[in-house]
């Protein structure tokens, strides 16, 4: 296991801690008016119970110890064993003191400055009596504690000193000992004060995306601004061919006039004066104009990048929660992992930080659970028995790449062909012209597992075509695997720097001008009208042995497209979760960079449409939504995979299953969720009457059930099941309270298709998981 | 309260309640007052021929003479989106919503008159015909709108009012400003 990378965490929880001691501190005062104040007790309470905990868990035990007597007394105060009192913020401010101190100087001993045992005492005295003891400089204060009257009188009678004297010996105690030990450590506790506050300001993100929307604005007026400082040099130049000209026309004049009409000479020398000053003055302008504007530019640029760089943050703070997460999982799939992570200060955008969790989190998932073997495999194999996931990140141009491998058994391509067959992904031709590579990416089609079993992790409908999805759909990025079996296999995620930036490419349909992300597109092709093949009325063209669909983005779109047909029709290939998609454009205008902006509040969702851009010369365009265009362009052309029409489910007849269990509750519970679904329910009390009817001919497409019955259990009968030649092709699911691991394996022995705990247990789960079965 | 019931207790809170009753109206009375003299601010605008009206403090700006960006497969009443200073806007075409006569079809891109209204957090530019003046008008004068109004209107119009020799029927914005799709 990697070692915890403490001072990450502590950065966060230094945070974190300066919320709730804002929080506390405040409380104090507040309740010191208004001791009664329920609400403010019980929030004081659990900030001091956070407190406790987030700073046991990055090790900071001292601090934990002042929050555990904090609550402590909060607890009391919120039980009416006492009820707060002037008199006590004394030793409340102490203790919060101690702790911004203690968060400050984390890591450092600082025994020699603070008397943590002291404060520790004074906290539990008050506690204790509801009456704290006196610390050496506090001066004497009146606080009548106990009897609740005089308690409201004192809180009536004094606010004002109450409320600030408090403050005072905050001051005067910053560090409890350096009044002891003198100025010079007073002053330097107060620098360090100084530059935290200057090192940090917090900012609510919408201001910071209010300001990138300006500044993405200045910089269409800069740009702008640029065409016209090149305009202008064009005038200037025009201007000297205007005045080049006119000086050959006044050198002819000369010749042909000579002196004949002074009043004409005159005027000649005027226009002569104005044309040279008038071109001087242009040519002067037009320089400083492009000056000014090279200067600003160049201003204007760093401010971009500063102000984009508001929002990025370090991959660390994503990734250091990682180890913890997967030593869990490597505990839970009884595997032995080490986690190695590289590049954890690349930058993100905060926006595709808190995006980018979920995603990685469930390839780890799948890397422990599918990739790595158990030990004993692993030195079969003559590999290290602890596997290890490397999870990489790294820059890339204006993307980030993020690699998750591991040294595991790697995907097999004939197991995912196989297993694509059976449900039914593929046709049995298809799987054998496929490349490995091609077979690879089966595992991202929805509902697709190759795993023998499906456990509630994996079989709640989380595959990896939902993680491809999100990252294709939500962070504009694209999901790659390679995998060499026996050796491990590599997830490989490409997402832009930030969720505001993105590559794209420009095309146009009709008169409008749409952008698709880069990251979704495969090639961009110039297709001869005679390479467009018709297929069952569908319009297909063939690439690299493969056969690719085509259609018309205009038709997609719903918008007028140009009716004129060239030579090379131009065809962008898009591809998402395994499937590759053509569609006709009008013309490619070009690849660039966009800045991405929402559609605005009004328009929460559009079909096709993820956003728009703001071209330089303020132009709006549509960025196109890869999947949304691919599920659609899929039902325009009924190449959407079919399912299952109602009338067809009649056809084959109501699909059966067969429910053991020995609760009756239980029992009539399932049969009417399955009833509701339409299925037709046979039940069993228990293993032995079940496996008697499926011997006795019952046909049924699933059989659901409990482990724990009368006469044979769960685990024998699907065992039974799955050993009787006629019957083991029935898949079987197992529903059990039982979560412990020992006994999912004894289920996976036993040969359940899926394992699902109670405990986790709702309709969803339970009809999606025997739904995917029977298909 | 009975009047044959003499009890001292029973005529003190009978003359309680007579002080409250009394009371009571008195601040209704104060409430009244306050409100004749209580006005609302109304932008005006026109579609064909009837004047409309947004409430004051619905509307952002008056944003004239630009180009519309047009999004596939949206609602007919939303034209598309424009760009005002980085924010991206959406354009609704409120005569169409409304189902009343407007004098430009809007099939062109540019559009000469917009009011941007808000309705939080919602935010969306209308086109109208013509713009008119902005005009107080005291609160009691708000009429419920016309029963006669096709429901399609009724919808998005929240009362009317009888001002400049004309009635005038004040926009719904929250109605209007219904968002567009299911939230991400």
């Amino acid at each position: 296991m990697v070692e915890f990378d403490r001072t990450a965490f502590i950065k966060k929880f230094q945070e974190e801690a300066s919320e709730y001691l804002q929080r506390l501190n405040e409380g104090v005062i507040t309740l010191e008016s208004d001791p009664d104040n329920r609400e403010l007790i019980d929030q004081m309470l659990r900030d001091a119970h956070t407190l406790k905990g987030s700073s046991r868990m990055v090790g900071l035990i001292e601090i934990s110890d002042v929050s555990h007597k904090l609550e402590d007394i909060m607890v009391k105060v919120r039980d009416g064993e006492m009820r707060y009192s002037p008199g006590m913020s004394d030793a409340f401010f102490e203790a919060l003191d101690t702790i911004v101190f203690l968060s400050e100087n984390a890591g450092k001993d600082v025994s020699e400055q603070i008397d943590i045992p002291a404060v520790l005492d004074r906290l539990s005295a008050v506690a204790a009596s509801g009456e704290p003891s006196k610390p050496p400089s506090t001066p004497e204060v009146a606080a009548p504690v106990s009897a609740p009257e005089q308690g409201m009188e004192a809180s009536a009678s004094e606010p004002s000193t109450s409320s600030v004297e408090p403050l005072q010996k905050s001051q005067v105690r910053q560090a409890p000992s350096a009044a002891r030990r003198g100025a010079p450590h007073q002053a330097a506790a107060e620098e360090k004060l100084q530059t935290r506050v200057q090192q940090t300001v917090r900012i609510r993100t919408e201001q910071v995306d209010r300001l990138l929307n300006l500044v993405s604005e200045v910089v269409i007026s800069q740009i702008k601004t640029e065409q016209h400082a090149r305009d202008l040099r064009a005038v200037q130049a025009l201007s000297n061919e205007v005045h080049q000209a006119w000086s050959r026309v006044r050198a002819r004049l000369a010749d042909v006039e000579d002196g004949a009409d002074s009043s004409l000479d005159e005027d000649i020398e005027i226009l002569e004066g104005l044309m040279s000053d008038e071109w001087r003055q242009l040519a002067a302008l037009a320089k400083e104009y492009a000056d000014d504007t090279s200067r600003t530019s160049t201003v204007v640029s760093d401010l971009q990048e500063h102000s984009m760089g508001l929002r990025m943050l370090p991959v660390s703070t994503v990734f250091n929660s990682f180890p913890r997460a997967v030593r869990d999982l490597a505990h839970q799939f009884k595997k032995d992992v080490n986690l190695v992570i590289e590049g954890g200060d690349t930058e993100l955008d905060k926006k595709v930080l808190e995006e980018i969790n979920d995603p990685l989190i469930h390839i780890m998932r799948n890397a422990v659970d599918h990739g790595i073997e158990p030990v004993d495999d692993r030195i079969a194999a003559g590999k290290p028995p602890k596997g290890t996931i490397r999870l990489a990140a790294r820059q890339e141009g204006d993307q980030i790449v993020i690699e998750v491998s591991d040294d595991g058994a790697g995907i097999d391509p004939d197991k995912v062909r196989a297993a694509a067959l059976r449900k039914g992904f593929i046709t049995a031709t298809e799987a054998k012209s496929m490349s490995d590579r091609e077979a690879m990416y089966l595992i991202f089609e929805p509902g697709f597992s190759t795993s023998a079993i499906i456990t509630e992790i994996s079989g709640r409908g989380v595959g990896m075509d939902v993680v491809r999805e999100f990252v294709v759909d939500k962070l504009k990025g694209s999901l790659d695997v390679f995998s060499e079996l026996g050796q491990g296999t590599m997830f490989r995620l490409t997402i832009p720097l930030t969720l505001a930036i993105i590559r794209a490419l420009l095309v146009r349909v009709g008169e409008q001008v749409f952008a698709l992300p880069t990251a979704s597109i495969e090639e961009t092709l110039r297709v001869d009208p005679q390479e467009i093949i018709k297929v069952e009325g569908r319009e297909v063209i063939r690439r690299q042995r493969r056969t690719i669909p085509i259609v018309h983005l205009s038709e997609v779109l719903g918008v007028t497209g140009s009716a004129a047909r060239t030579n090379k029709t131009p065809v962008v290939t898009l591809g998402f979760s395994g499937h590759r998609m053509g569609f006709i454009v009008d013309s490619f205008v070009g690849e660039q960079q966009i800045v991405i902006k929402t559609l605005g509040t009004h328009l929460q969702r559009v079909d096709n449409v993820a956003g728009v851009t703001v071209l330089g010369a303020g132009e709006v365009v549509p960025i196109l939504n890869v999947p949304d265009l691919m599920n659609n362009a899929r039902q325009l052309s009924g190449l959407r995979r079919r399912e299952p029409t109602a009338a067809e489910q009649v056809e084959k007849g109501p699909r059966r299953i067969l429910i053991c269990e020995d609760s009756f509750t239980t029992r009539e519970l399932e049969r009417s969720i399955f009833e509701a679904a339409g299925y037709e329910v046979e039940t069993a009390v228990d293993g032995a009457a079940g496996l008697a009817k499926l011997r006795e001919g019952l046909k049924v497409d699933a059989v659901v059930t409990d482990v724990q019955m009368p006469n044979m259990t769960g685990f024998q009968l699907t065992k039974a099941i799955k050993a009787d030649a006629i019957l083991q092709g029935i898949p079987v699911v197992i529903v059990t309270s039982l979560e412990r691991e020992e006994e999912k394996a004894e289920g996976i022995e036993a040969g359940a298709d899926a394992y699902i705990t109670k405990s986790v247990f709702n309709q969803d789960t339970l009809l999606d998981t025997v739904d995917r079965l029977i298909r | 309260m009975s009047e044959n019931d003499t009890s001292p207790t029973a005529a003190l809170a009978g003359r309680a309640a007579e002080i409250l009753r009394q009371r009571a109206e008195s601040l209704a009375q104060v409430d009244l007052e306050q409100s004749a003299v209580e006005t609302i601010g109304l932008l005006l605008f026109r579609l064909a021929e009837e004047w409309y009206a947004v409430r004051i403090d619905g509307v952002r700006e008056i944003y004239n003479d630009f180009e519309v960006t047009r999004i596939p497969r949206l609602p007919s009443h939303v034209l598309g989106v424009i760009n005002v200073r980085g924010e991206i806007i959406s354009v609704i075409n409120v005569a169409a919503l409304m189902r009343v006569a407007s004098d430009q079809d809007h099939s062109g891109v540019r559009e000469p008159n917009g009011i941007i209204v808000s309705s939080e957090p919602f935010v969306s530019t209308l086109v109208v015909d013509e713009i008119g003046d902005i005009i107080d008008v005291p609160r009691d004068s708000l009429e419920p709108p016309l029963s006669t109004l096709d429901k399609n209107q009724a919808d998005f119009v929240s009362a009317s009012v009888y001002t400049q020799e004309r009635l005038v029927g004040i926009i719904n914005l929250e109605k209007v400003l219904e968002p567009v799709g299911e939230p991400v």
